[in-house]
């Protein structure tokens, strides 16, 4: 007969030892675990849209690429077009699902660096009201005639482009074609306004992570905000002082609808609070029923 | 008019009856605690989680384009939806720490040894079918957290040598999660699962009855540590009835269950929550950091630590094989926990190196 008492202390012990060998002998291989990360992440977890990307990025990071070259897959990562999925593709035209060896020729739409009076262009494929704007400013008719203006990488950068703000107009950046004076007006009047966009913004932000339904104020303030972005460009501060009060009137309904949904978010809270409350109540009645029930 | 109608039921039905035999003379052992009626909290947070299941999926639509819009419409469009499904998503998680609780006390009393082997293994199964439950139920809300997780989720199986890609294929129903994924965790968390739950609960409800409940062999010695061959239910005569004294402690505690689920509601809404649990999933956008739920962080830990990856899974297996058959693994008949210092060190141990991987996989 078999001990059984004896075979289960036998094999706790080695229940024991298992745990122990496999549990914290590894521990002393820390780098693995960023080896094990990265092979995880570099499975083909992600979906076709990076995919497509794989062809210029692999030129891009590759040794047979200009040193010039070779961080922009990086600058482009950090930019705003790549938080919104904007791909090399939609900018630089080309066939990303298409061989490394002919996605990028001139036959299949591909534009490397475009020339520097063409850059608006290019940005104004997506960005059309504010190509408009631009043409008909000072700096996009002085781009045009001259060939001397700014265009939009002047200000913005070309690959690790940032959500535009208001602090792109500075005086260092100003000062490099002409005095900061009209600049500083022009930064004066649209501050208030940006200031507005930029407080919604945040909130929206802080609602959105609380779950709560932001899209309809959301979309209304990504128009506003467009519009207003626009009249950046045009570089013509009595237009912006003539239509603030317009946008002004559209921010007021936005922070309108944002106020009904703190009012609901609160109303939500102090529901809960008020459950709270009357469950730890009931507990705390049952205790003392379930107590005098004892005695 | 009121006492016909009772005589009538009474005649017919004899809830009395019932009452009186199958819960006034259903007697406890003297000195069962609050910690005795966690079992009982657990199957009342499992019906709160099915009956705000059932208001959720009068709304949602397993489909990847509407998923997580329809989670938006319940939250925000229908009318006291945020209540169904904060409670529901609060209720998943804090159910697994009254699990916990429950097997923690259960083991520390040494409760699983005979008769009672049988109500160990289901209720180890339960806690499984649970955290199946968590999981399928979190890919359901179809955002970029859930999406990812349920990701390193089913990459554990793929360490499995041979047949580990087929499995996770067969989960994920293809290469990716992806919208077969979807259909195939909303059965699983609608149909099959809470099918298996019944069951099985039915099973671990039936061992108690008739093995009787057990006690801190401590405070009040069942006399079982002797080898027993023939069925012999625990009476307990001058124990705890179970209507009115032990219902009256559960209820104590399911109060406190619900109160501690508004706390969380109150004043952590985003706790289970983060930012990336708002955003849609995104199969294009690999988010910068990928963890799995909590309750996932400790076997996730253990893969990622041991340097080889059929060494890991196999840690993971061998655990859970160890759990769930752990009554005809501690073959020392001693009931008293305070006699037994080498099952006290795994005990403490156990909970500890667990407790250590959780935190440090949420690294």
């Amino acid at each position: 007969m078999v001990d059984i008492d004896r075979v289960g202390g036998v094999l706790m012990r080695i229940k024991l030892v298992l745990i122990l060998i496999l549990v914290f002998s590894s521990t002393a291989l820390a780098d693995y675990r960023e080896t094990f990360e990265k092979e995880f992440v570099n499975k083909p977890w992600v979906g076709s849209k990076v995919v497509e990307e794989g062809v210029c990025v692999d030129c891009h990071t590759s040794d047979v690429m200009k040193p010039d070259y070779l961080g922009i897959p990086q600058e482009w990562k950090m930019s705003i077009h790549y938080e919104n999925k904007v791909s090399c593709h939609d900018c630089h035209g080309g066939n990303p699902s298409d061989s490394a060896v002919s996605c990028g020729t001139p036959h299949s739409g591909f534009v490397g660096i475009p020339k520097y009076k063409e850059v608006p262009k290019m940005c104004g494929k997506c960005h059309i009201g504010i190509l408009k704007q631009f043409n008909d400013s000072k700096h996009g008719k002085a781009l045009m005639t001259s060939g001397r203006g700014p265009n939009c990488v002047t200000c913005h950068g070309s690959h690790k482009i940032q959500k535009a703000n208001m602090n792109i107009i500075n005086k260092v950046r100003c000062t490099r074609c002409h005095s900061y004076k009209r600049a500083k007006i022009m930064k004066q009047a649209l501050f208030m306004t940006e200031k507005r966009i930029s407080d919604i913004n945040h909130s929206i932000r802080q609602l959105r992570s609380s779950g709560a339904s932001t899209e309809k104020a959301k979309k209304m303030l990504f128009r506003t905000e467009a519009g207003f972005r626009t009249l950046f460009h045009s570089v013509d501060v009595s237009l912006v002082k003539g239509r603030t009060a317009g946008f002004s009137r559209k921010l007021d309904v936005i922070e309108g609808m944002i106020a009904d949904i703190y009012k609901e978010i609160r109303f939500r809270k102090n529901f809960s609070a008020f459950l709270f409350l009357l469950f730890a109540s009931l507990a705390i009645s049952a205790y003392f029923i379930q107590k005098n029930n004892k005695n | 008019m009121f006492e016909r109608t009772r005589q009538w039921i009474e005649v017919r039905l004899g809830i009395k009856e019932i009452i009186d035999s199958g819960l006034r003379e259903f007697y406890l052992p003297r000195g069962a605690g609050f910690s005795s009626t966690l079992g009982a909290v657990a199957l009342v947070a499992f019906l709160i989680q099915a009956i705000s299941g059932i208001f959720l999926l009068m709304y949602y639509i397993p489909d990847t384009a509407h998923a997580f819009m329809s989670v938006r419409i319940i939250m925000n469009k229908v009318p006291y939806g945020w209540l169904f499904r904060s409670i529901h998503m609060m209720g998943s998680n804090i159910i697994l720490a009254v699990l916990f609780l429950h097997l923690v006390v259960t083991f520390y009393r040494i409760s699983y040894k005979k008769p009672r082997e049988l109500t160990w293994i289901s209720g180890a199964i339960m806690f499984f079918l649970i955290i199946l439950f968590c999981i399928s139920g979190s890919l359901l809300s179809w955002n970029q957290l859930s999406y990812w997780s349920t990701t390193i989720v089913t990459y554990i199986p793929t360490l499995i040598p041979g047949i580990g890609g087929r499995i996770a294929e067969f989960i994920r129903g293809g290469q990716y999660v992806s919208g077969s994924t979807l259909n195939r965790f909303f059965a699983f968390h609608v149909a099959f699962l809470p099918f298996t739950l019944v069951c099985m609960a039915a099973f671990h409800l039936f061992f108690i009855g008739r093995t009787g409940f057990s006690t801190n062999p401590g405070s009040s010695p069942e006399g079982d540590s002797e080898p027993q061959s023939v069925y012999k239910r625990e009476i307990n005569a001058n124990g705890m009835p179970f209507y009115p004294d032990y219902l009256l402690k559960a209820l104590v505690l399911v109060m406190v269950y619900l109160a501690s689920i508004f706390f969380i509601m109150t004043f952590f809404p985003g706790l289970f929550q983060p930012e990336l649990a708002t955003v849609q999933a995104d199969p294009a956008m690999t988010p910068d950091v990928i963890r799995p739920p909590w309750y996932f962080l400790a076997p996730y830990q253990i893969v990622k630590l041991i340097p080889n990856k059929f060494l890991g899974i196999s840690a993971i297996l061998i655990l859970v094989f160890i759990f769930v058959f752990w009554p005809f693994i501690d073959g020392v008949n001693e009931r008293n926990i305070s006699k037994r210092p080498l099952l006290r060190v795994i005990f403490i141990l156990s909970i500890t190196v667990w407790l250590i991987l959780t935190v440090w996989g949420g690294y």
